[in-house]
């Protein structure tokens, strides 16, 4: 089915996940953790939309209910014009070729029992009606050439691989039945800078061959504003702002976001020139188990006024940014 | 600082340090003749990539080289001219948490789940200092509001998991700082932390360091933190200290090609923020380190360097005298 130019590959609208908690007693009532409350976004073909927030925001959550690896409370995720949430599990099964994911830890997210040619070549197996054995081995053969391997690495096992060279086979796993959005969640966070440049570049360069389109989440904002188009900024499980990269790096709108920016260690700012940070960040980040009322972020906010302990912002359009707040900067 | 005073004496004097294990593939050296020196109130960075011999560095000044498969195979530890690399458990036990005390990157493995937080400050406080408990239970909570725990009189009696992350880092800390250390070695303290708590335990770091002028030996993959905390820079690769200067000289004058590479590679926050255009590519250092039982006989960046040449191959670069110093045949040819 043909799309217009921007119509999304993924929109995500009003998406909510909840976890049961444990009872307390065996006959008090069941609470919940509204981890990812009511988040809409859409991810646009060819691009990639960045997901940035502290620990515990709600990014791999958000993420992972969006291709239905993990199941929502509420909302709808449309691809291709069809609810992903709605699917029953064979069309779903049929749809799992088109959206993939990648992990932050390449020691853990394969197997280390299997070789690199079985862990390449496996979702290629377990596609009904697939290709023959010799079409799917030559296809492995071909991946593993894109992302930087060499070909007599195929019978190795990934303890016999470094940290980034893992990421590559990861990435060539989760490219094998050509999908068109691939989820990569803190794909180099646990590799050194030097070897994060490497992968950076690899994704960026398969992204302009096959038109992927990535969902990246990411704690670094040095990695975000590298390598995404669009980037939305998670506090507490809800979306703060959302921009183009331009926009949310050049303007940040949302206290929050010029509170992160703020807090990022950069080559720019020297102990010897005395370049202090503007204001350090108050407090920690907040627990999602008793949600305050008004704004989440007011306890820690530097602009925050009484109304905003009264009543939520919701998101508006201010400049061409989405925002949640009462008292945006620069609007 | 140290370089432009009249030569003022290096608190910490590391030479020729090695540190060797024994490994299936026979002896390597994880320190191969490391040469560092720490000045009193001053921040020394340690950066590197993962491997290089950063935290062993650290634990070989604290007598923690675990031993076996590992031991400090040559070279001295300076501290206060005191040569330490060879002390006595016992004199490393006195030295340890009072004169030289470290911090590390998840407080939770290093403080212990069953007691509060309050009685292993009290515990680090006793151990070192002749003082009456009811005193050191005083000092705990003094302790506790410097490093800035809110509520600090109550949360002296929580155990370490009822705290987030960056509360149990201000606690690590606090045991660091109780006996007024003159060496603090924080190895990768904010690595697990977000950025924000980042920006509030560096905040910290420097305020103590004011207070009680203590040398700090940051030790981080981080070339950002680097930035905005250190005032010189060692720069570590395979078990070698390959560049060493102050930290403008490095960050903004590297002499040696692996410098160059981790500084160009980085995305940089705050570049171009404003542009449309997506930024190029990176510039990326190819290949990965070498493993040390399998390090070439000359210089160990060899296999990754733009600027390798006959040289390089067989004849190991050593560190130049004194100043901005770097450990490579091409630099130096640049420097004379
Ligand atoms: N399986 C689960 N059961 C209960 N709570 C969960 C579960 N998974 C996540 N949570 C909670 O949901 C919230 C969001 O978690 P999530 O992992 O999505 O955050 P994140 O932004 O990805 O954080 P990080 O940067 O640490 O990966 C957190 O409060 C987390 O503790
Ligand atoms: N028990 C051991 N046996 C053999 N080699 C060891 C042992 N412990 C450490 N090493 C080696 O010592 C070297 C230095 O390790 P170290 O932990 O100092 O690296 P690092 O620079 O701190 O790295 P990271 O950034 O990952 O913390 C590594 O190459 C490591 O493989
Ligand atoms: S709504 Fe108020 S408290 Fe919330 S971010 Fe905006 S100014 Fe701050
Ligand atoms: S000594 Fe040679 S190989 Fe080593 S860094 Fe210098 S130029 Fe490169
Ligand atoms: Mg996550
Ligand atoms: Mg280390």
């Amino acid at each position: 089915m043909p799309r217009a130019p921007d119509e999304p590959v993924l929109d995500v609208r009003r998406l909510s996940v909840r976890f049961a908690l444990p009872k307390p007693t065996l006959f008090a009532r069941r609470s919940h953790l509204r981890a990812v409350r009511d988040v809409s976004f859409a991810l646009q073909p060819g691009r990639t939309l960045g997901l940035v927030g502290e620990s515990g925001s709600g990014k791999t959550t958000t993420a992972m209910a969006a291709i239905r690896l993990l199941a929502a409370a509420e909302g709808e995720v449309l691809f291709r014009g069809r609810d992903l949430l709605k699917l029953d599990a064979e069309a779903m099964r049929a749809e799992r070729r088109n959206v993939q994911v990648i992990f932050q830890d390449p020691y853990s997210s394969l197997n280390p029992r299997d070789r690199v040619r079985t862990i390449v070549r496996e979702p290629l197996d377990l596609m009904r009606g697939g290709e023959s054995m010799a079409a799917r081995e030559a296809r492995v053969a071909e991946l593993v050439r894109e992302v930087g391997l060499r070909h007599d690495q195929l019978d190795l096992f990934p303890h016999q691989f470094s940290g980034g060279q893992r990421q590559r086979i990861a990435i060539a796993r989760a490219l094998a039945t050509n999908p068109q959005v691939v989820v990569c969640d803190e794909p180099v966070s646990a590799l050194d800078v030097a070897i994060q440049a490497q992968i950076l570049n690899l994704l960026r360069r398969l992204q302009d061959e096959r038109g992927l389109s990535y969902l990246f989440i990411s704690h670094d904002l040095g990695v975000v504003q590298h390598i995404c188009d669009d980037v939305a900024v998670m506090y507490l499980g809800q979306i703060v702002e959302q921009a183009d990269r331009a926009s949310l790096f050049g303007q940040p709108r949302h206290p929050y976001t010029a509170t992160l920016l703020a807090a990022a260690p950069s080559l720019a700012r020297r102990k010897s020139a005395r370049t202090a940070r503007q204001h350090v960040p108050r407090g920690d980040p907040p627990s999602p188990f008793r949600l305050p009322a008004g704004c989440t972020f007011a306890a820690r906010c530097p602009r925050a006024e009484a109304r905003c302990r009264e009543a939520a912002p919701a998101l508006r359009d201010v400049g061409g940014t989405r925002v949640a707040c009462h008292f945006p900067l620069g609007g | 600082m140290p370089d432009t005073q009249a030569a003022p004496e290096p608190v910490l004097s590391i030479r020729g340090l090695e540190v060797a294990f024994e490994t299936r593939n026979g002896t390597v050296n994880a320190l191969d003749g490391i040469d560092l020196d720490l000045f009193a109130g001053e921040t020394l960075g340690v950066v590197g990539e993962s491997g290089c011999g950063k935290s062993m560095t650290a634990l070989a000044v604290m007598g923690l080289v675990p031993n076996p498969p590992g031991r400090i195979a040559g070279g001295r530890i300076l501290f206060a001219g005191e040569d330490i690399a060879q002390a006595s458990e016992r004199r490393m036990c006195a030295l340890r948490g009072r004169d030289v005390a470290m911090i590390f990157q998840e407080p939770m493995t290093s403080l212990n789940p069953v007691f509060t937080v309050g009685e292993q400050i009290v515990e680090a406080i006793l151990l070192h200092q002749d003082v009456a408990p009811s005193a050191a239970r005083t000092m705990a909570v003094d302790l506790l509001r410097t490093v800035g725990l809110p509520d600090a009189e109550r949360r002296v009696g929580a155990y370490p998991h009822e705290l987030s992350g960056g509360m149990r880092q201000r606690v690590m800390i606090a045991i660091a700082i109780s006996c007024r250390p003159k060496v603090l070695i924080a190895d990768e303290p904010t690595t697990a932390l977000d950025v924000t708590v980042q920006a509030q335990i560096f905040e910290l770091m420097e305020r103590i360091q004011a207070e009680i002028g203590a040398a700090i030996m940051l030790i981080t993959h981080d070339m950002g933190a680097i930035a905005e905390m250190a005032d010189r820079v060692a720069v570590m690769y395979a078990g070698r200290v390959v560049e060493q200067g102050s930290a403008d000289a490095i960050l903004d004058r590297p002499l040696h090609p692996y410098t160059r590479g981790l500084i160009d590679c980085i995305p940089v926050l705050g570049k171009q923020a404003g542009a449309a255009q997506r930024p190029p590519p990176l510039s990326e250092i190819p290949g990965v380190v070498p493993p040390l039982h399998a390090l070439p006989a000359g210089c160990a960046f060899a296999e990754r360097c733009p600027l390798v040449h006959a040289r390089c191959r067989n004849e190991r670069p050593v560190l130049t005298r004194s100043g901005h110093r770097v450990a490579c045949h091409a630099a130096e040819r640049e420097i004379a």
